[in-house]
């Protein structure tokens, strides 16, 4: 008598599984065309956040257009390559607990400090024991960065771009 | 819409498979239909939101899918084990509590996770430790040969193997986190092979070999492949060395040689697993009748199954007809009931829960995160890989427990800790900084 009633249960809890199931591969496939998830989208929003609030406090709107200091990951342990920081407000490079954490044997705790000021973008090494290499040289006092300049610190390598 | 209410959305499905579920066996059992499967599935959803609302609270941004899966997993254990045996059902879903409670422990007490590297060599020797608790006289027990756990008389039995899994990951992770430029850097070719120094990759060596000792000494081969596999995908990860995992595959390949023609307990197994339909393995005390019937219980099944409570677990006459169905064999018995699809879904399931695991370690942003959680989802793909893959005559059946289905305390209770943590690493990488 109540046959039919366990055959649809079964097929009922086959259809709604499956359901369930293609729903979470769905959205993996979702997220995984959309990019690379949360993290990179929010560093993209807080750059362009950070220029906005920029222009609206330099009120010169004009030079600042397309003004973006960022840096860009080359290869560095714990950081997805390819992904960019903004360099607005400067950052601090180092092993602690900086802006940019650097998991690298070679790397201080506080290593290298990238500034900005107006629209000149300078690096300066803190200090540290294996050094800061532009460009494969030697930092020895702060430089300007230009756009394409090559940033390493131990075996982390970053590109700077504006 | 949100991370969470995806998270809540994903409940619904799992709660309304406990409810089908138990109404199916409802109906084979009494040949009526009761509205206690609709108590069983809304007390299940209510404990699904319950740990739904927790990680609302703690975790905002974990990612969404992994607990729903969870859930979903959980609710086709305590399914088939209430069509099983509905004692171990209630008990069960006791450890199921247990489990979401030491999920939320879990989670406040390491808020930040990387504080567990500073205990990295305690959690090590306390790995180690629970690892040899089964060999000790007077706790330990004995189960077809092999020490798998640790019974405290009148109170419970306790299968320390879960947790050490855990630990040795951490360990792993924390330790590798280090080490691992001087491994790559240091590495010297040796006859067309390349090692890591030893000064560095002493210690792994070491821990590894006394696990694997120990494991020996259990004669517990299904978790030393757990654990090997997972140490070499953890050394993978963090160098992304393929000599290093070639090396250690040919290692365990020895090792298992070895074990397989010189332990007769094993080669025992081995024998059950080339040649279950020999007539006199069958016929043989331990023999090759529990994968044999598993074999035969899974063939019933066809395409759609047999349906809820269907399949026959028990001889007419009294004995088992498929040993440890609750355990080692329940992958066999969602084979024989809910056919090659329902049993396609299982494995779909984990896959997704793996896939998710292997997202999460690719968006942490420390290394430490990053080993951890990979880690830990290969340890728990692993598990699932030796236990189905020895229910289908893939690899010899050693007894571990299927995640989160079989039925266990300690299994359900440690993989919620795992859980925890993979959650735990995925707010931190998935939080808008």
């Amino acid at each position: 008598m109540l046959e039919p009633v366990s055959v649809g249960l079964k097929f009922g809890f086959l259809i709604v599984l499956y359901l369930f199931l293609l729903w979470v591969a769905w959205s993996a496939l979702r997220d995984l065309r959309r990019g690379r998830g949360g993290v990179v989208q929010a560093d993209q929003l807080r750059a362009s956040d950070a220029t906005g609030m920029y222009d609206a406090a330099a009120g010169l709107a004009d030079p600042q257009e397309g003004f973006e200091p960022r840096l860009l990951v080359e290869r560095a342990g714990g950081h997805e390559a390819g992904i960019a920081y903004d360099l607005m407000n400067g950052a601090t490079l180092g092993r602690g607990d900086v802006e940019i954490r650097l998991d690298d044997p070679f790397a201080s705790s506080r290593h290298a400090r990238i500034s900005r000021e107006g629209h000149v973008v300078v690096i300066e090494d803190l200090g540290s024991t294996n050094g800061t290499y532009l460009n494969e040289q030697p930092l020895t006092g702060p430089q300007p960065l230009h756009s394409g300049d090559r940033i390493r610190i131990g075996d982390c390598e970053f590109s700077y771009l504006q | 819409m949100s991370a969470r209410n995806r998270e809540l959305l994903g409940l619904v499905p799992a709660s309304l498979l406990v409810t089908a579920g138990f109404a199916g066996v409802f109906i084979q059992r009494s040949n009526a239909l009761s509205n206690v499967s609709l108590t069983y599935g809304a007390i299940f959803l209510g404990l699904c939101v319950a740990g739904h609302v927790f990680i609302r609270m703690t975790l905002p941004y974990a990612d969404p899918y992994m607990f729903p899966l969870v859930a979903l997993l959980a609710s086709f254990g305590i399914v088939m084990i209430y069509r099983i045996d509905s004692t171990l059902a209630r008990q069960q879903a006791q450890w199921f509590v247990l489990g979401l409670v030491l999920f939320a422990i879990t989670i406040v007490a390491f808020r930040d996770y990387r504080k567990l590297e500073r205990y990295r060599y305690l959690i090590m020797l306390c790995s180690l430790g629970l690892l040899v608790l089964p060999r000790l006289p007077g706790i330990g027990y004995q189960a077809n040969g092999a020490y798998l756990g640790i019974r405290i008389p009148g109170l419970f039995v306790f299968q320390p193997a879960e947790f050490a899994k855990i630990g040795l990951v951490i360990f792993l992770a924390s330790y590798l986190r280090d080490t691992r430029q001087v491994l790559v850097m240091g590495a010297r070719r040796i006859l067309g092979i390349t090692l890591p120094p030893i000064k560095h990759f002493g210690p792994v060596v070491v821990i590894w070999g006394v696990a694997m000792v120990i494991l020996v000494v259990l004669r517990d081969i299904g978790s030393s492949l757990m654990f090997y596999g997972g140490l070499l995908a953890v050394l993978y990860v963090a160098t992304s060395r393929l000599s290093f995992v070639v090396v250690g595959l040919v290692a365990f390949a020895l090792g298992a040689w070895y074990l397989g023609t010189h332990i007769a307990h094993v080669h025992a197994r081995v024998e059950d697993w080339l040649h279950p339909f020999n007539s006199r393995l069958y016929h043989a005390q331990l023999g090759s009748y529990q994968i044999a019937n598993g074999i035969f219980a899974q063939a019933a099944g066809g395409m759609f199954g047999q349906g809820f409570g269907e399949s026959v677990l028990t001889i007419p006459g009294g004995g088992p007809l498929l040993p440890a169905p609750q355990t080692d064999m329940i992958y066999a018995v969602i084979t024989d009931e809910l056919g090659l699809f329902g049993a396609a879904a299982v494995l779909i399931t984990y896959l997704l829960f793996v896939a998710r695991g292997f997202k999460t370690a690719l968006l942490a942003r420390d290394s430490f995160s990053t080993l951890m959680t990979a880690g830990l989802t290969s340890v728990f793909a692993l598990q699932v890989f030796v236990i189905v893959g020895g229910v289908t005559r893939v690899i010899p059946l050693t007894g571990v427990t299927l995640p989160f289905i079989s039925y266990g305390g300690s299994s359900i209770v440690a993989n919620f800790v795992l859980l925890a943590l993979m959650l735990l690493v995925s707010d931190r990488a998935r939080r808008p900084a």
